[in-house]
Order: C-alpha cells, then sequence, then structure tokens
C-alpha cells in the first residue's frame, strides 16, 4: 500500500515594517522606550507638527525650530503617555505647548526689550508674487499683535482648517472659549487691517484698482 | 469706489489676508522621506547633545552638593569631636595635670602618680596609678571617657545640659551632676561603682535595664558571677571607705580600703559589706529561695518586689524562707522601702532565732536604723545584739566600726575613743582603721 502524502503550502511571512506599525503600537513601543519608534514617529508626525507652527507663524525655519523642539521633549517625556490610542492627541498638546509657550517668550521679550516683534523675513517658500509676498508679511505681523492664545486659534481655525471641535481638543480648552477667543481675533484683526492704509493699497493694487 | 462684481459684497480685507495665508500653506510642499530622515538626523543630534548637557549638568551639580556638604562638615560645629584637636567653638576645654593626651585619647601619667582632668565648666576627674583611661569625645556638654583598667573618681558639675558618659569595661555610666568613684578590674571582670551624690544610670551586661544608682549606694557588678549588687553606704562609711578626692581625708591615689581586707580568724575574710551580702546571696544559691535570691543577684529587684506586693506582704513575711526574707530585704533596701526591708528582717530574727541569718538581720537591721533620723541609739544595740551573737562573726568589724561612727554621733568623740582603740586591736587593717585613727589623732 502505497503511504498518503501531504503538501503543505509554505508562504514567506514577513513582519510588518515600521511603516505599518499602528498608532497603537507606535505609542506602546515610545512608552517602552524603542529608539526605532522615535524616528517612526517624527516621520509620521513631525509634518502634521510643521505645518501647525508654520500656519501660526509664517516662517518655516521658525517652524522647524518649533518641531525640533516638541520631539526633543517628546523623547524625555514619552514614558508619561498613559493612552496609547491617544498619540496624536498626545503630541498635538505637546505642539501647541511648545508653541504657546514660544510665543508668550516672543511678547514678554518685547515688552521688556520695547521691540516689537521681528518683521517676518522668510513668510513662506512659495511661489508668490511681492505683492502678495508682502501681504503675507503684513498678515502675520497683524497676528503677531494678537495674544498667544487667540493667535492659535485664528491660525488652526482658518489657515489650517481646523473645526471648533478640533481646535478646542488640540488647545484643551472648552468650544464656548474657542468660539469667544475667535470672535475676538477676528475682530482685532478686522479693525487692524481695515486701519493699514498700506495694506489696503496693496489689496486695491492687488485688485487691480487705481486711486483716480 | 470700490468695484462690485456681480453684486456679491466685496470680502473684507481680512478675509482677503487668511485667504491668501491659507492658499501659501497648502502650496507648502509635502517633505520626501529623505528630507524627513535628515531632519530626524539633525534632531537626534540635538536630543543627544542635550542628554550630555543634563549629565554634565547633573555631575557639576552634584558636585557641587559635594563640597558644600564637604564645607559644611569642616566649618559646623561637630559634636564628639576628638581631643587633641581643634576644639569647635563650644566645646569644654581642658587641662591635664600630672599626664597628657596622646593619640587615640589615651591618658598617659608624666611621672605623678596621679592624672588629673579639669574641665573648664567644673568637672573633673582623677585617675589612680596604673588606671588605663581615654579620653573618647568632649563636646559642648560634656565628655566621654572610656576606663579599660584601674579606678577613677568624677566630680561633675551639675548642668542641665550636661551628659557626661563613663565607659567602664563593658558597662555604661551615664551622669549629669554627680560625685563617685568607679573602677573596672578586667582580669576578674568585676565593676564597682561608688556614688557620693546626685544620681547615675548604668547600662551594661547582667542587669536587663538600666540600673539607676543614687546617692550613698554602692553598685558591685561581677560578670563571671553574674552578680549585681546594690548596698547603702553612709557619710561615715564613705570617708573611710572612699578614695575620692573629694573627700576630706582620703588619699585620691588610694585604693579603696575594703579592697584590703583583714582576715578574720575561723571564717572566711569578707571584703567589704557589700560583698557580705554578695557572699550571703552565693550561700544562698545552693539552698531554697533560689528564685528571689538569683533575682537580686541579676538586678531584677523589681521583679522581687512585685510578688511580694502580688502575694500580699504578711503573707510572705509569715512563709518565705530565711534566703527568700533576706533576699526581700535586699531588694527592698535597694528600691529604698526601708519599711518592708526592716519588716523582712525582723521577721527573719523571729521565724529563725538563733540562725547565722538572724544575726546577719541584726547587723542589716542596725544599718537601716542609723539611716533613720533619731534612731541611732536603736543602731548602736541592733550593733551590739550582732556583736555580742558573734564576735568573729562576718560583719564584726563592720558592726564595730559602724558602732564607733554612731557612738560619736550620739555621745561625742571621747565616747567613741574607747571603741576605736578596741577596733585597732582587733583589726588593725580594717575598713574603719582609717576613720578610728583620725578619732584618735584628732577627737
Amino acid at each position: 500500500m502505497r503511504p498518503h502524502s501531504s503538501h503543505v503550502k509554505l508562504a514567506l511571512v514577513c513582519p510588518p515594517t515600521r511603516e505599518h506599525v499602528s498608532d497603537i503600537d507606535l505609542a506602546r513601543a515610545l512608552i517602552s522606550g524603542a529608539a526605532w519608534a522615535y524616528a517612526e514617529t517624527w516621520n509620521r508626525f513631525s509634518p502634521v507638527v510643521f505645518n501647525m507652527a508654520i500656519s501660526a507663524l509664517g516662517s518655516p525655519s521658525e517652524a522647524e525650530d518649533i518641531v525640533q523642539e516638541v520631539f526633543c521633549r517628546l523623547v524625555r517625556k514619552a514614558k508619561t503617555l498613559r493612552q496609547p490610542e491617544c498619540l496624536r492627541s498626545f503630541i498635538v498638546s505637546f505642539a501647541i505647548r511648545v508653541l504657546k509657550w514660544d510665543l508668550r517668550r516672543r511678547r514678554v521679550h518685547s515688552w521688556l526689550t520695547f521691540e516689537p516683534s521681528e518683521a517676518l523675513v522668510d513668510v513662506v517658500r512659495v511661489s508668490l508674487d511681492i505683492e502678495a509676498r508682502d501681504m503675507l508679511r503684513r498678515f502675520y505681523a497683524l497676528l503677531s499683535r494678537l495674544g498667544a492664545r487667540e493667535r492659535l486659534v485664528y491660525s488652526l481655525r482658518h489657515i489650517e482648517s481646523m473645526t471648533i471641535e478640533e481646535t478646542a481638543q488640540a488647545m484643551d480648552l472648552s468650544l464656548s472659549t474657542v468660539k469667544r477667543l475667535q470672535e475676538r481675533a477676528t475682530e482685532q484683526l478686522s479693525k487692524w487691517s481695515e486701519s493699514d492704509f498700506e495694506l489696503t493699497a496693496l489689496l486695491l493694487r492687488k485688485r487691480g484698482w487705481h486711486e483716480a | 469706489m470700490r468695484p462690485d462684481a456681480g453684486g456679491i459684497p466685496d470680502p473684507s480685507p481680512l478675509a482677503i489676508l487668511t485667504e491668501l495665508a491659507h492658499d501659501a500653506r497648502s502650496q507648502l510642499p509635502v517633505p520626501t522621506p529623505e528630507e524627513l530622515g535628515n531632519k530626524w538626523e539633525m534632531v537626534s543630534t540635538r536630543i543627544a547633545a542635550q542628554k550630555a548637557r543634563r549629565r554634565t549638568l547633573f555631575r557639576v551639580s552634584m558636585a557641587g552638593v559635594l563640597a558644600t556638604a564637604v564645607i559644611a562638615a569642616w566649618v559646623l560645629p561637630r559634636p564628639g569631636r576628638l581631643p587633641g584637636k581643634a576644639t569647635a567653638r563650644a566645646d569644654l576645654s581642658y587641662q591635664v595635670e600630672g599626664g597628657i593626651v596622646v593619640d587615640g585619647g589615651y591618658l598617659r601619667e608624666s611621672g605623678s602618680d596621679t592624672v588629673r582632668m579639669r574641665f573648664t565648666e567644673g568637672t573633673e576627674f582623677v585617675l589612680s596609678p596604673g588606671t588605663r583611661a581615654r579620653l573618647r569625645s568632649v563636646s559642648n556638654s560634656g565628655a566621654r571617657i572610656a576606663i579599660e583598667h584601674g579606678t577613677a573618681s568624677f566630680q561633675v558639675t551639675p548642668r542641665s545640659e550636661a551628659l557626661w558618659q563613663v565607659d567602664v569595661g563593658p558597662f555604661l555610666v551615664t551622669v549629669k551632676g554627680t560625685v563617685f568613684t568607679v573602677s573596672w578590674d578586667a582580669v576578674s571582670e568585676r565593676f564597682d561603682l561608688r556614688l557620693r551624690h546626685g544620681e547615675v544610670a548604668v547600662t551594661g551586661p547582667v542587669s536587663t535595664g538600666e540600673i539607676s544608682v543614687k546617692a550613698g549606694q554602692r553598685l558591685v557588678v561581677n560578670l563571671p558571677k553574674k552578680e549585681t549588687v546594690i548596698t547603702e553606704e553612709d557619710d561615715g562609711e564613705k570617708a573611710a571607705n572612699l578614695d575620692s578626692p573629694w573627700t576630706d581625708s582620703a588619699d585620691p591615689t588610694q585604693a579603696p580600703a575594703s579592697e584590703h581586707p583583714a582576715p578574720v580568724s575561723g571564717r572566711p575574710a569578707v571584703r567589704n559589706p557589700a560583698l557580705a551580702t554578695e557572699r550571703r546571696i552565693l550561700d544562698a544559691k545552693s539552698g531554697a529561695g533560689r528564685d528571689w535570691v538569683e533575682a537580686v543577684a541579676a538586678g531584677q529587684w523589681d521583679h522581687v518586689l512585685a510578688e511580694v506586693d502580688r502575694a500580699g506582704v504578711k503573707q510572705t513575711l509569715a512563709h518565705a524562707s530565711s534566703e527568700d526574707l533576706l533576699a526581700l530585704a535586699d531588694a527592698a533596701r535597694y528600691r529604698r522601702r526601708a519599711g518592708l526591708a526592716r519588716a523582712a528582717l525582723l521577721a527573719e530574727r523571729n521565724r529563725f532565732p538563733g540562725s547565722p541569718s538572724a544575726l546577719d538581720a541584726a547587723f542589716l537591721l542596725g544599718r537601716l536604723e542609723e539611716s533613720r533620723q533619731g534612731q541611732i541609739g536603736e543602731a548602736v544595740q541592733w550593733y551590739d545584739t550582732y556583736l555580742a551573737g558573734a564576735p568573729t562573726g562576718t560583719y564584726a568589724s563592720e558592726a564595730l566600726g559602724r558602732k564607733i561612727i554612731a557612738t560619736k554621733a550620739l555621745r561625742g568623740a571621747t565616747a567613741a575613743e574607747s571603741l576605736a582603740r578596741e577596733y585597732l586591736r582587733r583589726f588593725p587593717v580594717g575598713p574603719y582603721a582609717g576613720a578610728a585613727r583620725e578619732l584618735l589623732l584628732h577627737p
């Protein structure tokens, strides 16, 4: 009698690459202090932080400084993350905290030195015409006159296009507070922008209108 | 005039600016993996640099803390500073006469018979010849002295914050203000403390806890025999026995007279009253009442007294053995319960008349009466009773010596002269020989 032979199909099973690790597993690896987790967290979340920072500051170089600062602190504090499923909000909260600290530091510095905040010279690294670059520079100059919370709320809501709920969660504020801060920021920015004659002239020139 | 595009209201300047910023932000290129990798390299370098800075800062901080601690330890006053070094501002200073302090705080004689050490606040102590002692530490509240072998006499000035400690062999004597003599024989492991004034606490082997010795008491501990005996001494006895340099007639360099006893014909030599009690305890160990005798020898006087209180004093006096009654009398005397001690001794005499223990009780009753105000006459009668019953007994020299002292106090020196002559004839080197000669020379 001939013995039966069976053939089992073999397949090569590869471990999931780090790019495919879920945020929760990544958070657990961060908590355990795995070195690869820091690099993967950077790859995954540094653009998010950079976008938030540049929306608020307008300067890529300053935004990159903020991103580096956020991740340096994150490496030190990763073990304090209690809920692995909240890694994204944990990092965003870190970023908001660092941004607020940086904006307040600038205001205090300007008060102590009696010098206004430095004018931004490298507003954005995009192809804009001269008028548009000048308008953006003036716009961020107006933003810098706002308080840290108002500035962050306005930039997250209108430039970063976050919802009120997202903004409230990121900044650890109530919805009503976010709305109030947004209204206050809009009101002040409108007043300042309408009273800026050079800015008005730039807008008119942009539209092709000329004073008679 | 502003253009109106198809009736739609012009956007506000802020709206235009916000839209412009949003567009600019949207045009930002998405970073490539290579760019992200390069930037992470920069961040990693920065993180490593921060870690190195924190480590350096930690080390510098620890070095600073260490340096501060070293400086503080050097500058701040240190209690228990070793002698021979520069003392802290509040530490007592001292002078040494007849000797020097060498390395380790040891006191070495320098040709003189005795070494005397005086402290600025008035305390002083004297070492008998051949005594090996060490000044362990000096602080602002006192000092710690170690007697490794020999005899030392102390006069400690009372102060509220004073703390003087004397290590005597394995014992520790803690004093505040007092006059006492202490000795330690390392060969026979015998501890002997005589207290003239004040109160001291003694801790060490044998006793289960702290032994409090009061003025006029003598504590003898014999370690090999595990015996602890306290006896009462009065002023006359101190004058005769103590070698304290702060008594009027005694020579501080002399060993106690009782340490050189006169042999008594036909009976074992008794070195002093305390050891007589000790001998009695030893004798009693072979008989009944062993528990109380051993308890008293071990310093557990309160244990004996508590048992008596539990059983009832009358019941105990009526039924206790001869040895138990004597042990009870000792425990009561040590704890200053004179009434109970007297009752025990009287019970001993009443229940065991004619026995050697009854005679011993007569002598001890004399000692008790002598310590009571206005009862010296009674004491003399008890001494006569003892001397009549045991003219060469254990306490004969003691009884006659005490009779001299009591008679002098009761009827004057002239009345005591004949007793002094009799004493010198019978006990020429007895413990009261010095007092007898003094009486005859300076009545």
